[in-house]
């Protein structure tokens, strides 16, 4: 009874709301529309003609412009970076940053484009971000695509509606027996899932605002749109979703940005501007069979004729031995053998790129820390189908990496009280082994402490370790966040940030006559209002985190011919030893990109003017350069007169080019 | 070399060599012989103007090397729409080099035009379906494959230019046609440590040496030049893009699934046939045919791709077993368990993405071009060794008048010095000699037809009206189909890939209080719906039926509709 009084007397305050996100037309401290960032794109490329040009890769469904900007500099074929920005339509803030790097990167960082050039992608999804600008706002930022969501004979004709007319599509409560929501207690506008396993009983049930347009008892069931183009690449799709697609790359948006990346081998990294951000730590994949387990059955077909056993497992450094020894060819790779295997794609990062990764996480920390951006917040959303970031790793095969820019800050909470358990973060820190070998006693009373459920009993825990389904990080989270519902009162983690960081951010509950459901009331998260900080903070929030984009092209792999050394072997017969470097950072290609045999290895090629040529080739990739000065040597024996000229070039694509000549003389450089 | 002089010499050889072409005053179809590029289409067009009121043809798109893909409807505008009857959809040589795909494609077409006025079951299938037949897709290789110097095993990719050998160039080795006779056939060099020796009863046939006897020959390869001096031979011909890799149910990377092509439907063609079919929703079973082996293949072809649900899986069975009786020696397999994984093939995107049946036709059968006494199982390796090769040149010898094969010949190889050049010619090995065509294009024809006849055909029916008191009244109809193919896939139906068939009961003087579909006529068990009680989504079974329940109040005429998106509509009227 204390909580319908309660109820009551707040659906009467009246309160004023912060109205984001806002409107076009409220100058500078507005997000800006898909068309002002055209109009602003244009105007950049017209007023830069030798550094930029503004292409347009093609059309949406809603009819508008995918547009990419090419900013270059002196040299037209430099390595190249892009940027897909907002593919998902949903952070306007990853547009922003976007527009504001173009304009930088034509500004005060122009020098960088006689580097590298940059293929800037500001609205991934236009049709989506369209929607941002709508009114009623609601959080949906699909393409203009039509799908029949619910499967009946009408499409896209049961959407939300703005019944209150307060401009935003909430959420709509009611009493009744189905129930199964709560109020949160001492919070005027949360509401959470009753815990029935621990004696909650939620009294209301919760739709989003609207009607049932189409009388098939769901409310909004079958809105306007669309897919999102930012599910849609093909590095781990998922099928049968409302909003993914009908297949990868089924979508307007994602096929104009993978037919640009294919025609753009220059292509040297792919950054995401979005929701996600794999800077903070090395993402762990997708879980999966396949290509991430360490040993492997041989198929009972090849395991006949080359004498194993088909039952056995073998670890893949024993299989590539095996291979070996079975074709007599000591090239075989552990990516050919795993394509024979049929071990399917590649599911993690691979072992030999995340050094580099894991080094470029703690500069990017280091960097946040100094930037005064350390504070707490929610953890970015771990996206794990048909990612931009992911297809460009795992299919495109250079580096990767996605960034947001801001998600809702945490309120610090002040220390825990100690109790014997031991804590989320010493859990972190064990290997799974570590952990495991506490006993199941230790290991039963941290899940009891951690209240992580009755379901996970030690001994299932040490099997699900022991089996690769979670890992002691994933347990520490587990318990993280169950600390976390614990502390707010059970409200849900991300709800609770967004009232603490802004409690306007929800519409107060208000009554209302809703036309087949009767009374309820509505209220709750305004759309956008966790995808978006306030625009007045935005250019702050980018311009103090662009200055680490701009040291990631620093860090690309570029080749170079570090020594060569020519020694005479007879009269007129010399060898040449020459070697082929990476200078930069980062290895050339990828681990992954061998993996997936994209991009091309650097290409030595030999001009050797009318020398003859008696070993070696005019012609060779060099197979995979470590980053940080990995090298590969390459040799040649030529017969020529002293002092004749011969030419080394590099070719890296990607990685740069590099070019010597050098005169066929004794102890020649 | 100089390339076009090459090509100019292949073109030349072709129009002397090859008894194929049709004969000019004669636009009738015939299956005596191969249709080329223009000639399908000259073949399509006599059809669309012959049978101008069933039959439209347009171009559906473009190729990588701007050949129109061409599409033949076949549809009686009289008995009504094409999408408001059951399709089926037929295609050919996705893989260009599978050249005779196309014969049987124009064969389904020209016996169902040719044969409306005569055979009455011919003309209830014309008006009852609608058929869609793409009988070239890969339109570049095919055409090429009469243009170019050919063999029968080049020409399977789309002309997208792919870095086969990861070395920074893209095409730059492929096959040759080095001695100008406008084919490309075996390269083989003399050598006494050779894994090969000459065949003791035909020295065109070569047979594997065994331990303890010295070789004779030792194979190079295709015809060619190792143009790019890396050691290797012709690595790096056009393409490689798999056509029938590049669609997108659960599509896999090049390092995945070879041939996959950048993303999904990146290759024009498949794009175009994507874009195509996703506007003919009534599209209920499909063939792509190919060759070789003399097989009706249907999915899954990968783990990947999961299980089909049983009672799909009757319906292939069904059709299969009868498609192995109306094509003797056809086996009915099941791609991914009996032949080989693969990963973005056509049949697995129709069916799995798009809840679409389907056969892939492996048409041509070795067997038939050998002697058949000497057919031994095993090759090559098997006792007495080499005899399915001899018994081929027997086949070639007194069928062929010894066309199949040509003789090695001696050949001054710019790279290997001193060699031979010689094999089995482009008409061989996976394509069919023209005296066997019309067989093989009527009887994978009559599958087609035999298939086609299976689509839903739904009867609607009243059960009953019955006065069950205080002004309420009970209707029930029964829709069933008497054929083999549901209306629709039970995969379409658990993937929500369509909207259901909508049965509704609607009347200006009636009120539908309750609505539902009669699971048990006998025992009276009726699964109802909560909301709309007018409007019933189902779905009617293979050999099977529904009977559907309203409890209506008020008089008057009440008309019962069935809609389906892949077996027609129609309306029952009801007085009540």
């Amino acid at each position: 009874m204390t909580k319908m009084t309660k109820l009551i007397v707040l659906s009467v305050i009246v309160f004023s709301l912060a109205l984001y996100p806002v409107a076009a037309d409220e100058g500078d401290s507005a997000y800006k529309t898909p068309d002002q960032i055209k109009r602003i794109l244009r105007d950049l490329a017209d007023q830069n003609k030798n550094n930029a040009q503004l292409l347009n890769l093609g059309k949406t469904v809603g009819d508008r412009d995918i547009l990419l900007i090419e900013l270059k500099g002196s040299d037209a074929t430099a390595p190249a970076i892009l940027v897909a920005a907002n593919m998902e339509g949903n952070c306007p803030l990853a547009t922003e940053a976007a527009v504001e790097l173009t304009e930088l990167l034509l500004t005060e960082w122009k020098t960088d484009l006689d580097t590298h050039r940059w293929f800037i992608m500001a609205v991934g999804n236009p049709d989506g971000y369209a929607r941002f600008f709508d009114s009623p706002t609601h959080a949906s930022f699909v393409n203009d695509r039509p799908v029949n969501d619910d499967k009946d004979d009408a499409t896209g004709e049961d959407g939300p509606d703005d019944l209150n007319g307060d401009g935003f599509i909430t959420q709509m409560r009611q009493l009744h027996p189905e129930g199964g929501w709560m109020m949160v207690e001492d919070n005027p506008v949360l509401m959470k899932k009753a815990e029935t396993d621990r004696g909650e009983d939620g009294m209301y049930r919760l739709f989003e605002e609207g009607i049932d347009n189409d009388g098939d008892g769901r409310i909004n069931e079958d809105g306007p749109g669309g897919a999102n183009p930012g599910r849609n690449f093909p590095h781990n799709f998922r099928h049968f979703t409302t909003t993914n697609g009908l297949w990868a790359a089924s979508e307007n948006e994602s096929r104009a940005l993978l037919r640009f990346a294919f025609d753009h081998p220059e292509i040297a990294m792919v950054l995401t501007f979005g929701r996600a951000n794999s800077l903070r730590e090395v993402p762990s994949g997708s879980r999966g069979v396949g290509a991430t387990q360490d040993s492997y059955k041989v198929p009972r077909w090849m395991a006949r004729r080359m004498g194993v056993d088909p039952d056995k497992k073998f670890p893949l450094s024993e299989l590539v031995e095996m291979a070996k020894e079975f074709t007599g060819s000591q090239d075989i790779t552990e990516d050919q053998v795993l394509q024979w295997l049929g071990a399917g794609a590649a599911t993690k990062p691979n072992k030999k790129d995340t050094p580099y990764w894991e080094e470029i996480t703690k500069r990017y920390k280091d960097f946040i820390k100094e930037a005064g951006l350390n504070g707490k917040r929610l953890d970015p959303p771990d996206f794990s189908s048909g990612a931009v970031e992911d297809w460009a790793y795992y299919q495109f095969g250079v580096p990767s990496f996605a960034v947001d820019f801001w998600t809702v800050p945490v309120k610090e909470k002040e220390e825990k009280k100690e109790t014997g358990a031991l804590s989320p973060d010493e859990i972190e820190k064990m290997s799974n082994e570590e952990f495991i070998e506490l006993g199941t006693e230790k290991i039963g009373e941290f899940l009891e402490a951690a209240g992580v459920g009755a379901q996970y009993t030690p001994e299932m825990t040490i099997q699900a370790l022991q089996g690769g389904m979670i890992t002691t990080k994933k347990i520490a989270e587990m318990a993280r966040k169950k600390e976390k519902k614990e502390e707010s009162g059970g409200a849900d983690e991300e709800d609770q940030a967004l009232y603490d960081y802004n409690p306007d951010a929800f519409v107060i509950w208000q009554e209302y006559d809703h036309p087949t459901l009767g009374k309820v009331e509505i209220g709750g998260k305004i759309p956008y209002a966790d995808l978006a900080p306030p625009p007045a903070e935005a250019d702050s929030l980018v311009t103090k985190q662009l200055p680490f984009i701009r040291t990631l092209a620093g860090l690309l792999p570029q080749v170079a011919i570090e020594k060569i050394e020519i020694a005479q072997r007879s009269r007129d017969v010399w060898e040449i030893n020459s070697w082929v470097v990476n200078e930069g950072f980062l290895p050339y290609p990828t681990h992954q990109g061998e993996r997936c045999q994209r991009p091309t290895p650097a290409v030595v090629t030999l001009d050797r003017g009318s020398a003859a040529l008696l070993e070696g080739k005019e012609r060779q990739t060099v197979g995979l350069l470590d980053g940080s000065g990995g090298s590969k040597k390459v040799s040649w024996l030529l017969q020529a007169g002293r002092g004749s000229d011969i030419t080394i070039s590099v070719n890296g694509f990607s990685a740069g080019t590099a070019e010597q000549t050098v005169s066929l003389v004794e102890g020649g450089k | 070399m100089n390339k076009n002089l090459i090509r100019l010499a292949v073109v030349s050889f072709i129009a002397v060599s090859i008894p194929f072409s049709p004969a000019a005053d004669d636009t009738r179809l015939t299956f005596d012989h191969y249709y080329d590029g223009p000639a399908v289409l000259e073949a399509l067009q006599y059809l669309n103007r012959t049978y101008s009121d069933y039959t439209e043809l347009r171009s559906i798109g473009q190729s990588e090397e701007g050949r129109d893909i061409w599409l033949f409807t076949i549809n009686n505008p009289v008995t009504g729409r094409d999408t408001d009857k059951p399709g089926i959809y037929v295609d050919g040589t996705i893989h260009g080099n599978e050249i005779q795909a196309a014969e049987v494609c124009l064969y389904v077409a020209n016996y169902l035009l040719t044969s409306y006025d005569t055979i009455p079951a011919i003309k209830e299938l014309v008006d009852n379906r609608s058929f869609y037949i793409i009988p070239i897709v890969n339109v570049d290789n095919r055409a090429r494959f009469f243009e170019d110097a050919a063999s029968y095993s080049i020409g399977r990719t789309a002309r997208v230019p792919f870095d086969d050998d990861r070395d920074g160039l893209a095409d730059e080795d492929p096959d040759e046609d080095i001695d100008g006779d406008g084919e490309i056939l075996q390269m083989r060099i003399k050598d006494p440590f050779g894994d090969r020796k000459s065949h003791p009863d035909d020295p065109r046939v070569m047979i594997r040496t065994e331990p303890g006897e010295l070789g004779e020959w030792r194979v190079l390869g295709r015809e060619g030049i190792d143009n790019d001096n890396d050691g290797r031979l012709n690595e790096d011909g056009p393409g490689y893009l798999d056509m029938n890799r590049n669609y997108g149910f659960k599509w896999q990377p090049p390092y995945v699934q070879g041939g996959a092509g950048e993303f999904p439907m990146s290759a024009r063609v498949n794009k175009a046939i994507a874009d195509f079919v996703i506007t003919k929703p009534n599209i209920c079973f499909d063939f792509a045919f190919h060759n070789s082996g003399g097989l009706i293949v249907r999915g899954p072809g990968s783990k990947l791709a999961g299980h089909y649900p049983s009672s799909d899986v009757a319906v292939y069975d069904f059709l299969g077993e009868e498609g192995e009786k109306i094509l003797p020696g056809y086996r009915y397999i099941i791609g991914g368990q009996d032949m080989y994984t693969t990963h973005g093939d056509f049949d697995e995107f129709m069916f799995s993405n798009l809840g679409i049946f389907g056969f892939v036709g492996e048409l041509f059968m070795g067997s038939q071009e050998r002697y058949p006494s000497d057919t031994g199982r095993g090759g090559d390796e098997s006792y007495p060794r080499g005899r399915r090769e001899t018994s081929k040149q027997k086949f070639s010898d007194n069928l062929t008048q010894g066309t199949m094969f040509r003789d090695w010949k001696e050949f001054d190889h710019p790279q290997y010095g001193k060699i031979e050049i010689g094999g089995w010619r482009p008409y061989s090995s996976r394509i069919g000699q023209p005296f066997l065509l019309p067989e093989m294009c009527h009887r994978n024809a009559s599958l087609v037809l035999f298939t086609a006849r299976h689509a839903p055909d739904i009867t609607l029916e009243l059960l009953e009206v019955k006065d069950i008191g205080n002004g309420l009244r009970r209707v029930r109809v029964r829709a069933s189909n008497e054929n083999a193919i549901p209306s629709l896939s039970q995969n379409a139906v658990r993937r929500k890939i369509y909207r259901k068939d909508m049965l509704t009961i609607a009347g200006s003087g009636i009120e539908v209080v309750s609505g539902g579909t009669v699971d048990d006529l006998v025992f009276d068990r009726v699964d109802y719906v909560d909301h709309r009680p007018e409007r019933i989504f189902t779905s009617i079974p293979s050999f099977g039926k529904r009977d559907i329940q309203w409890i209506v109040r008020g008089r008057g005429r009440a008309t019962v509709t069935y809609d389906a998106i892949k077996a027609g509509n129609q309306s029952l009227t009801i007085d009540l």
